[in-house]
Formats: structure tokens, C-alpha cells, sequence
């Protein structure tokens, strides 16, 4: 269960004071699928940030299962980030220096993991039909079967929230259905929250809530 | 099961940036060296000093006026030297107030030294009975006092223990070595009693080429040890004033000519290092910080997947650790040898007494020489580190983009 209770978050841009998140408030519920759509610069990725931990709000509180993430100390965020929460980005996230496979188990070198961790990281690369890249550099990836392999480093700790911005951003049809069903099957299987900020109507109108954002402020689609 | 280590990642951030990385390393291997090489030269010089004045052993020396630049010669740079004065000195000299010992020495240059035409050696004769200088040496390193023709040698003289030597006519038995001093006055002299040089210059008249005249009514020093509340300088000037045609050389100022040198030397090295060490913390400083900048977005999701703040602190002074020792090392290596190949040169054009460092110490100065190599290190990486671990993790990412 998550709780955003009127959050703030501005930058102060050459003196003018820009609200990207102007007093957000919503929750969602426990293995609820909500999108969130709006046009460039309408605060999309901020919002998360805020949910996720990433940026501390101006004012407001995330709740997260009864606990107000950002009263906690910045260790025990850390560890509320790398066992519960995971993010996919706008943009590729991948570390050069490490192949797929290190990329996709990076999280585990900050926390603890169970032994069976490096199976579970070769079935997220075969869900992402990218066995065969295992110990490819992203170099040496397209753009796609670099997000794809960030997508898959998102399950590795069986997150409880999965706070994705566009990730299906520059797929094609048919891997962009694969991303969707494997959502699908985390969401049903392991209830897992998915936050997804898109600009994909389509996917947008197959989630159980949308929300649309423009100037920092929400308002949600009533089905 | 593969693991990510932070160390890992670090190594594998320094070999992504491979020049900067070897740059980096030769940078602490330089400083490294140059620092441990000057201070293995230095304190190899101090031991020599010290080695030396102690066995010198003697807080005045009484020599015949005329020969004073002799005398130094020979104590400092062990040049051979002969020169005589009379045994009424060593009389006087002994009820001089603030004497507390004093004992006589011959220095005879050898006429030739029959073993090896390349060594000089240098015979110099002491007296048993009053013997405070050579003796307790002796003591320490021989059961029996020196009898007869019985000789010990200094380091430098190619002959072992059970040799015999020919002086003047005269055979004589080495019966011990001494270890390397560093200064030629020990490492190429060879120690007699003085009844044995007189009996050496007496018979070398009938069975020498080179016959030598010392009878035993000369001496070419005094040896002076001073009592505690008199200052060698204070005895010094007592000695030559009521002695005629002497001079007394106060032990400080025999090395206080080394010292001098040595003092101004190291001045310039430590100067030079000290300045070498403060641009190397600047420009590893630097490179932490592009290192850390041009990284910005990577650290902001090691951070967003859960990194703490002193992971990533972690992973940047781990970095700086794996330059520094591998730089350290390998600058050990570099001082070594910059030591080897200067060290000839350095002490001929110096005139400076010389004496490597013992075992225990080399050690702790390698060990000081890694040390120092990783607080620097760490000195340099602590700022961007710590600048890093402090960014907001979604900061961090959108600007490194
Ligand atoms: N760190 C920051 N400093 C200054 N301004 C910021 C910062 N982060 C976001 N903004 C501003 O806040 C607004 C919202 O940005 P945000 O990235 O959340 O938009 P978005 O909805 O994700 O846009 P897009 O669809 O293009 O990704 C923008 O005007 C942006 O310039
Ligand atoms: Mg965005």
C-alpha cells in the first residue's frame, strides 16, 4: 500500500521557481497496476523519484506500508530501495563495465541475496530472450536489448514496487508485448505494484488505474 | 555462485579508464620511490655517522699541530697517513683537567700493501693498557685481547680471518673482521697494539726494503675522553693551551663537517619530496574528482539500487587504495633501484660515509613506504568520495546525463 500525501517538489531555475510535482496526493493498493500519463516536463519522472526515494520532497509524505519513507535514515532507505522498490528508467541504465548478467545481478552487491540468485538472473535474461547475450557488454547491445536487460535487473530482488518510467520506450511491438506480459505474469504471480509512466494510450488504457499528470498536478481517469 | 563485490567493480572502473589508471600509477610509484629511495640514502648516512663517531669513541683528538688536515683526512676519508709527535704529549695530555681518559695511537701509512695494489690500507696501533676506543670493540666480537702480532681488519680489506699479512718485514695474523662501517678510517685500517708496531719498525730496519723509524718514544695521537661535566670543545682549548705544538680536534667538529653536508642535503631532499608529494596529492586529488564527476549517473543508481553512502565512499577509496599500493609497490621497486644506480655516484661526489640500512629497518621502511602510499591515496579520493556519497541519488543521475 502506498500513500502520497500531498507532495511538493520545485526547483529554483535562474530565480523562477518551477513546481515539477505541485500537491500530489493518491494511493494504490497493494498488486494494483497504475499508469501515469502527461505530456514532457509535467513532473512524470519527479513523481516517481519521490515515491521511489530518490528525491526528498519539498513537503508532503510517501507512505509506504504504514512506514514514512522519508522520516527514515538514509541506510535504511538504501535498504527499503534495494529489497523492495526498483525502478526502470527513461534511459539506459546499464553499467559499461559490467556484462548483461553483472548488470542484471549489480543490486545483490548491496544487500543480502540467497544462493539461487544467479539461476533467477539467467530466467529473467530468458524472459527477456536475451540468453544468448549473457556475457555481452552493453556495448556491444542495441538500444532495446539494453533495456531489456535493465528491465530484467528490475525483478532481481523481487521487488514489491516497480516504479517504471517508459519502459517500453524504444521496443518494438512484439518485445514490447513480451515487457507487458511479464508485468502481467510478476503482477498476478507475486503481487507486485507497478507504477508505469507511458505514453502508450494502448498500454495506458490496459492498467487497472491511470492517471494523467500535466504542471506537477494529477487527476485520475475515472473508468 | 557469482558474486558483485564492490572491489570488483572498482577494479573494474580503474581498467575501463586504462591510461588515466597507469598514469595515476606511476604518479605514486614516483613518489613512492623518490621518498623511500631518499630516505634509505639518508638514514644509511646517519647510521655511518653515527656508527663512526661512536667507534671513534673519542671526544678529543691531540695530533700534531702541523698535521691537523692529515688527521682529518684520515678520520673522515680514511686516507693513509703518517705523523709523529712525542710521548711527553700523551703525559701531558693525561693530567689536563677535565681529561677523564687518554690513550695514545700510532697511524703508519703502509709502504705498499703487498695482497692488492687497488686497497690502501691503513695500520693504526693502539695502546692495550689504556685503550678506551678500540678495545671494547675488541671485547665484543674477540674472547682474547690482542696479542703480539695478532691484527683485526676493517670490512674493505680483502682478507679473512686466519690470513696473515706482511707489514715492514713483519707477518702479522688476522685474527678478526670488523663488520662494514661505511667510513674508510674503520673499513680500511688494520688494528695492532702499539708494542707490536714498535716491534714491527724496529725489525723492519733489517728485514724490510722499506725500513720505517718510530721508536718508542713517538705516538701520532692522543685519544681524549672527557669527563661528563666538560664539554669536548672546553678540554680542546685547555689541551692546546698548555701543550706547545698541538692541535686538539674536538670530536664534534670532525663530524660536524659531515653533519653539516648531510643536514643541507637533506634540506633539499625533503624539500623536493615534500613538493613532489603535495603535486601528486593534487593531481590524484583531481583525477578522484573527474573520476567521481564523469560518474555522477552511475553512482546515482548504484545508489537508487541501494548502495549506502559508505558503499559508495567504499568504492571510491577502494579505487584509491588499489592505485596507491599497486603504485607503492611498484615505486618500491623503482626506489631500490634509483638507490642502486645513484648511490656510487651520490657518496664519491658527497664524501659522505655510507652504510645501508639493517635488515629490520629496510623493512620498516617499506612497510612505511606502503603506508604512506595509501593514506595518500586516501588523502587525495577523501574529498570526491565523500562529495559523492553525499549527492541525492536522483540528482546525481539526471546530471550526469
Ligand atoms: N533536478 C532538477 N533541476 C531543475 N529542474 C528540474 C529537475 N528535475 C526536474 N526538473 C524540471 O521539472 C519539470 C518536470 O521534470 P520531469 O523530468 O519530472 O518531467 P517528465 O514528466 O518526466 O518529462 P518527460 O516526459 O520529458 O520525461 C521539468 O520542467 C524539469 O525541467
Ligand atoms: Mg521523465
Amino acid at each position: 500500500m502506498i500513500e502520497v500525501r500531498h507532495i511538493i517538489k520545485s526547483y529554483t531555475i535562474d530565480g523562477q521557481t518551477l513546481k515539477a510535482v505541485d500537491g500530489v496526493s493518491f494511493s494504490i493498493k497493494k498488486g494494483e497496476v497504475l499508469s501515469i500519463i502527461g505530456h514532457s516536463g509535467s513532473g512524470k519522472t519527479t513523481l516517481l523519484s519521490l515515491i521511489g526515494g530518490l528525491t526528498r520532497p519539498d513537503s508532503g509524505e510517501v507512505v509506504i506500508d504504514g512506514t514514512n519513507i522519508w522520516a527514515m535514515g538514509d541506510n535504511s532507505l538504501s535498504e527499503f530501495r534495494n529489497r523492495k522498490i526498483s525502478f526502470i528508467y527513461q534511459f539506459a541504465s546499464l553499467i559499461p563495465t559490467l556484462t548483461a548478467l553483472e548488470n542484471i545481478m549489480l543490486p545483490t552487491a548491496f544487500g543480502h541475496y540467497g544462493a539461487d540468485t544467479e539461476q533467477y538472473a539467467r530466467e529473467l535474461l530468458g524472459l527477456m530472450g536475451l540468453e544468448n547475450k549473457t556475457n555481452s557488454y552493453p556495448s556491444h547491445l542495441s538500444g532495446g536489448q539494453q533495456r531489456r536487460i535493465a528491465i530484467a535487473r528490475a525483478f532481481i530482488n523481487r521487488p514489491e514496487i516497480v516504479l517504471a518510467d517508459e519502459p517500453t520506450g524504444d521496443l518494438d511491438e512484439d518485445t514490447e508485448e513480451e515487457v507487458i506480459r511479464l508485468f502481467t505474469s510478476m503482477n498476478q504471480d507475486q503481487q507486485v505494484t507497478f507504477i508505469i509512466v507511458t505514453h502508450n494510450r494502448d498500454i495506458a488504457a490496459k492498467t487497472q488505474r491511470q492517471l494523467t499528470m500535466s504542471n506537477g498536478v494529477v487527476s485520475e481517469l475515472v473508468k | 555462485m557469482k558474486r558483485i563485490k564492490i572491489s570488483g567493480l572498482a577494479l573494474k572502473n580503474l581498467r575501463r579508464k586504462f591510461v588515466r589508471t597507469a598514469v595515476l600509477l606511476l604518479l605514486v610509484a614516483v613518489v613512492t620511490g623518490t621518498l623511500l629511495g631518499a630516505t634509505i640514502f639518508i638514514s644509511g648516512m646517519r647510521n655511518a655517522l653515527k656508527i663512526g663517531t661512536y667507534r671513534l669513541g673519542a671526544d678529543v683528538l691531540v695530533v700534531p699541530e702541523k698535521n691537523e688536515a692529515q688527521a682529518k683526512a684520515a678520520l673522515l676519508s680514511g686516507e693513509p697517513t703518517s705523523f709523529f709527535m712525542d710521548r711527553s704529549v700523551y703525559d701531558s695530555v693525561k693530567n689536563i683537567e677535565g681529561v677523564k681518559r687518554a690513550s695514545p695511537q700510532l697511524f703508519i701509512k703502509p709502504a705498499s700493501f703487498t695482497c692488492c695494489y687497488n686497497v690502501e690500507a691503513f695500520l693504526v696501533a693502539f695502546d692495550p693498557a689504556s685503550d678506551f676506543t678500540v678495545t671494547p670493540w675488541l671485547q665484543k666480537n674477540l674472547k682474547k685481547p690482542l696479542i703480539d702480532n695478532d691484527v683485526i681488519t676493517g670490512s674493505s680489506l680483502p682478507v679473512l680471518k686466519g690470513d696473515s699479512l706482511p707489514f715492514f718485514g713483519t707477518l702479522f695474523n688476522v685474527v678478526g673482521t670488523m663488520e662494514p662501517t661505511g667510513m674508510k678510517f674503520f673499513d680500511q685500517s688494520v688494528f695492532m697494539t702499539m708494542d707490536a708496531a714498535y716491534a714491527m719498525a724496529a725489525n723492519s730496519k733489517t728485514k724490510s726494503m722499506q725500513p720505517i723509524d718510530i721508536d718508542t718514544s713517538k705516538i701520532s695521537a692522543v685519544m681524549v675522553q672527557v669527563q661528563e661535566n666538560f664539554t669536548p670543545d672546553r678540554v680542546a682549548i685547555r689541551i692546546e693551551h698548555s701543550v706547545n705544538g698541538v692541535k686538539a680536534i674536538a670530536s664534534d667538529e670532525v663530524v660536524s663537517n659531515v653533519r653539516r653536508q648531510l643536514a643541507g642535503l637533506l634540506k633539499g631532499i625533503l624539500g623536493i619530496s615534500a613538493l613532489l608529494w603535495v603535486i601528486s596529492l593534487l593531481m590524484m586529488g583531481f583525477a578522484f574528482y573527474m573520476i567521481v564527476n564523469e560518474r555522477q549517473r552511475e553512482l546515482g543508481l548504484l545508489r537508487a539500487m541501494g548502495a549506502k553512502r559508505a558503499q559508495i565512499f567504499a568504492l571510491i577509496l577502494n579505487e584509491a587504495v588499489l592505485i596507491s599500493v599497486t603504485g607503492g609497490l611498484f615505486g618500491i621497486a623503482v626506489g631500490f633501484s634509483l638507490l642502486l644506480a645513484f648511490k656510487d655516484i651520490m657518496i664519491k661526489s658527497l664524501k659522505l660515509p655510507y652504510l645501508l640500512p639493517s635488515g629490520d629497518i629496510l623493512i620498516e621502511l617499506v612497510f612505511g613506504a606502503i603506508l604512506f602510499s595509501i593514506i595518500t591515496g586516501l588523502l587525495a579520493s577523501l574529498l570526491p568520495a565523500a562529495s559523492a556519497s553525499r549527492m541525492e541519488p536522483y540528482e546525481a543521475i539526471r546530471k550526469g546525463e
